[in-house]
């Protein structure tokens, strides 16, 4: 995971305005030249071969953006769709490329926002690997006897075989997880930070930066 | 008095039997204590009890009181109790939860409020007493087990308790694992700290412990030292009794040994080393069960390798099993023995060389129909259990290759003890049964190789017991068995031929008592001989000595 000089409460922050930037102008050379300005920084934190593996699930639900776009609409929707739906992606792609979860629920926790809510957020992308680890041994368990959930329609046609085993597994997970938590004091009032987040100049100076032009694009399209 | 029991008795919610009956107990500080009885004995409440979890987080009824340090963990809430014990899962996936090892260890302390420069010093102190300072940025969940188990471990430590239990914490280790979580507790009892660790595997931590308790049906049924708690008639309580001590009953002898040393000392003693040492030898002679060299082959692989994530998995294996063969597959964590054995009914195909099943290419041939010669029963059962009853969870393999034949399956279920729970639903039942079904749902389709990944861990005497008959039972009908497992004893106990993987190739392809004597194969595999081999070398080395 990449580090970035930035508090995580800045980067929200310059997301947030990114993603109502980019949903506010119509404009597919404004959407390409932002998506250029991206690949650019991509490029700079050395994430352009993790963006190509993220483009192969991403590139899909743009692809189908863009086909409903045009055929409900115009080329030009259809072109204008895609594009922003790719920008926003990859706005969130840095985001969280360059935020450790942790970072971030801490981040999170030091504006207010509730312990268990910010846990939880953290929590959950770190048990899709684990899952995900549980779900392929148990595909490689079912095909072992016999059940062809190979993919695709494989897998649609014998889903209890998948989904069963998952899911009760979850639960016992979750009531184990809750368990292990407990024990380790979960939920008790002061908490402290190992690494605690600091909002310095850099982050001023980014909410400041991304405000302003926010507010002069919206100006510009409303006034 | 860091733990103190009075008149404890606990019940689940719904339960018809209490967990806990009656336990009355004092632990000292400074020592140590195994926690041994079957499954469902009462271990893991009397963990989960000595934290506060139960009555806090569990429902139930609990009578009588456990103090904690003094405090009475009824009036206590956990958050409270955690500063003073702790307590290691058995399931380590679901006790990390953190993004980082360094972010594990410090959840407790941030917990407590500390400040960054306590933090610091009690993070410094516990990854290198659990040996985990070159782990600290990894994510959990892409570590090894005994890594996860090092790392739990550490979570705990940090917050310094004067008592520690841990629950099963040998299950999914390999042997050197084993022996660095040994000296990971043996520094921690030299620091003071009081330990109370639940296991199966008696030998694995017996010589290193203070007192050991057996729990039966929830009650302590023997205390006191190894060699007290031990010694007298225990079979009732389905312990899984060291090596050397279950050779020793099984001889008639009533003296309770641990070692080598304290074998040949008594053998010695009784004048028994001449009887003892034919017995020995008789016992090593594995029965081949109809078993040649000349049987036909049901896997032949050449030159197998497999790649993954740009490492080199498997390395040129070449392996052949034949026809009535029972085969231990053996190594340690990460060796290459689950992608192996992956690649036997094609789950995995190989990047290079081939492997035939039956004279069947895998590459070429697809896993749904490969699996109507290969049957697996994994470590987990609960990978593959999805049917309403136990029933339908047996005959999916047979409906699937339409191939049911109802009297096969009618002897699976008596053979299974599977009768009396075909109406059942397969997730109501215990993890001995589950494993049982799927022993049953495996054999259903008649398979020619019988493949089993870690049968014994975690599993009490009884089951191993159970175990033994079935595999006795399925050599005598001539099926292929490939045993994977860090079980040296087991493998040793079964298997007419061992098979040692290291870094991705076969090392050693032999019986076991010639693989064990090879000690450079031994090491570069990370396994240590079985005990019962110790000692007809050290018998052997006595017999020269004297001639």
């Amino acid at each position: 995971m990449k580090r970035s000089i930035f508090d995580p409460r800045s980067k929200l922050i310059m997301a947030f305005a990114a993603t109502v930037l980019l949903m506010i102008f119509n404009d597919w050379d404004f959407l390409t030249a932002s998506l250029g300005i991206l690949v650019i920084l991509l490029l700079f934190l050395y994430l352009g071969r993790p963006w190509l593996n993220f483009l192969k699930s991403l590139g899909f639900a743009v692809l189908t953006f863009f086909i409903i776009a045009w055929l409900a609409f115009d080329l030009h929707t259809g072109i204008v769709s895609g594009l922003r739906l790719l920008n926003i992606g990859t706005v969130f792609f840095l985001f969280f490329q360059t935020t450790p979860p942790d970072m971030l629920s801490n981040g999170l926790l030091k504006m207010g926002l509730p312990y268990p809510f910010t846990f939880v957020l953290s929590a959950s992308m770190q048990f899709i690997p684990v899952l995900a680890h549980r779900a392929r041994n148990i595909r490689d368990a079912q095909r072992a006897r016999g059940i062809p959930i190979e993919g695709g329609l494989g897998i649609l046609l014998h889903l209890p075989a998948l989904v069963g085993p998952l899911l009760i597994q979850a639960f016992k997970f979750a009531d184990e997880l809750a368990e292990a938590m407990e024990a380790r004091g979960f939920g008790i009032s002061g908490r402290s930070f190992h690494y605690e987040p600091r909002f310095r100049w850099v982050d001023w100076g980014a909410v400041a930066i991304s405000l302003t032009a926010l507010t002069i694009a919206l100006s510009i399209q409303f006034l | 008095m860091i733990l103190r029991f009075e008149g404890v008795s606990y019940s689940y919610f719904g339960a018809d039997t209490p967990a806990l009956d009656g336990v009355d107990l004092n632990v000292h500080p400074g020592e140590s204590v195994l926690v041994a009885g079957t499954s469902g004995s009462g271990k893991s409440t009397f963990c989960r009890a000595c934290i506060g979890l139960v009555p806090h987080f569990h429902q139930g009824r609990l009578t009588g009181k456990v103090l904690v340090d003094g405090l009475d963990t009824r009036q206590h809430p956990v958050c409270e109790l955690f500063r003073h014990a702790g307590l290691v899962f058995q399931n380590p996936d679901a006790q990390l939860f953190n993004q980082t090892v360094e972010s594990e260890l410090v959840y407790g302390l941030e917990s407590l409020g500390m400040g960054p420069s306590e933090i610091e010093k009690r993070l410094a102190w516990a990854s290198k007493l659990a040996g985990l300072d070159s782990l600290m940025d990894r994510p959990p969940h892409t570590l090894s087990g005994g890594e996860k188990q090092r790392v739990a471990l550490g979570a705990i430590l940090t917050l310094r308790p004067r008592l520690l239990l841990l629950d099963e914490p040998f299950t999914h280790l390999d042997p050197e694992g084993t022996e660095s979580l040994r000296r990971i507790l043996r520094t921690m009892k030299s620091e003071g700290i009081t330990l109370i660790i639940v296991e199966h595997r008696l030998h694995e931590i017996i010589q290193d412990v203070d007192r050991i308790i057996v729990l039966h049906q929830g009650k302590i049924v023997k205390e006191g030292s190894p060699h007290q708690a031990l010694a007298g008639e225990i079979s009732a309580y389905g312990l899984n009794l060291p090596p050397l001590l279950r050779l020793f009953r099984a001889f008639g002898l009533n003296k309770t040994v641990f070692n080598v040393e304290e074998a040949i000392e008594e053998l010695k003693t009784q004048d028994l080393l001449e009887p003892f040492s034919v017995l020995l030898s008789e016992q090593m002679t594995n029965p081949s069960n109809g078993f040649t060299a000349t049987s036909d082959p049901i896997v032949e692989a050449e030159d197998i390798w497999f790649n993954y994530e740009g490492r080199s998995v498997l390395c040129g294996v070449h392996l052949k099993l034949r026809k009535g063969e029972c085969v231990a597959l053996l190594g340690r964590n990460g060796a290459g023995k689950t992608t192996l054995i992956k690649h036997l009914n094609g789950l995995l195909k190989p990047h290079q060389g081939f492997l035939k099943i039956l004279g069947r290419d895998t590459r070429r041939t697809p896993v749904s129909e490969l699996s109507r010669y290969v049957g697996f029963v994994w470590q987990n059962p609960n990978d593959q259990l999805f049917r309403p009853t136990v029933r339908e969870e047996v005959l999916t393999g047979p409906k699937t290759f339409r191939s049911y034949d109802p009297v096969w399956c009618d002897e699976l279920f008596t053979r299974f003890g599977l009768r009396p729970l075909l109406d059942r639903s397969p997730f109501s039942l215990s993890e001995g049964q589950k494993k049982r079904v799927s022993f049953a749902a495996a054999l259903a389709v008649k398979p020619d190789l019988f493949v089993l990944d870690e049968p014994t861990a975690g599993q009490d005497e009884f089951f191993r017991h159970e175990l033994t008959g079935f595999i006795t039972r399925l050599r005598e009908e001539g099926r292929t068995i490939l045993l994977v497992t860090h079980d040296l004893e087991f493998a040793a106990e079964h298997a007419n031929r061992w098979l040692v993987l290291s870094e991705g190739q076969v090392i050693a392809d032999g019986p076991a008592d010639e693989v064990m004597a090879d000690s450079v194969v031994m090491a570069q595999a990370g396994l240590h001989p079985t005990q019962r081999f110790q000692l007809t070398q050290a018998i052997r080395q006595l017999r020269k000595g004297k001639a």
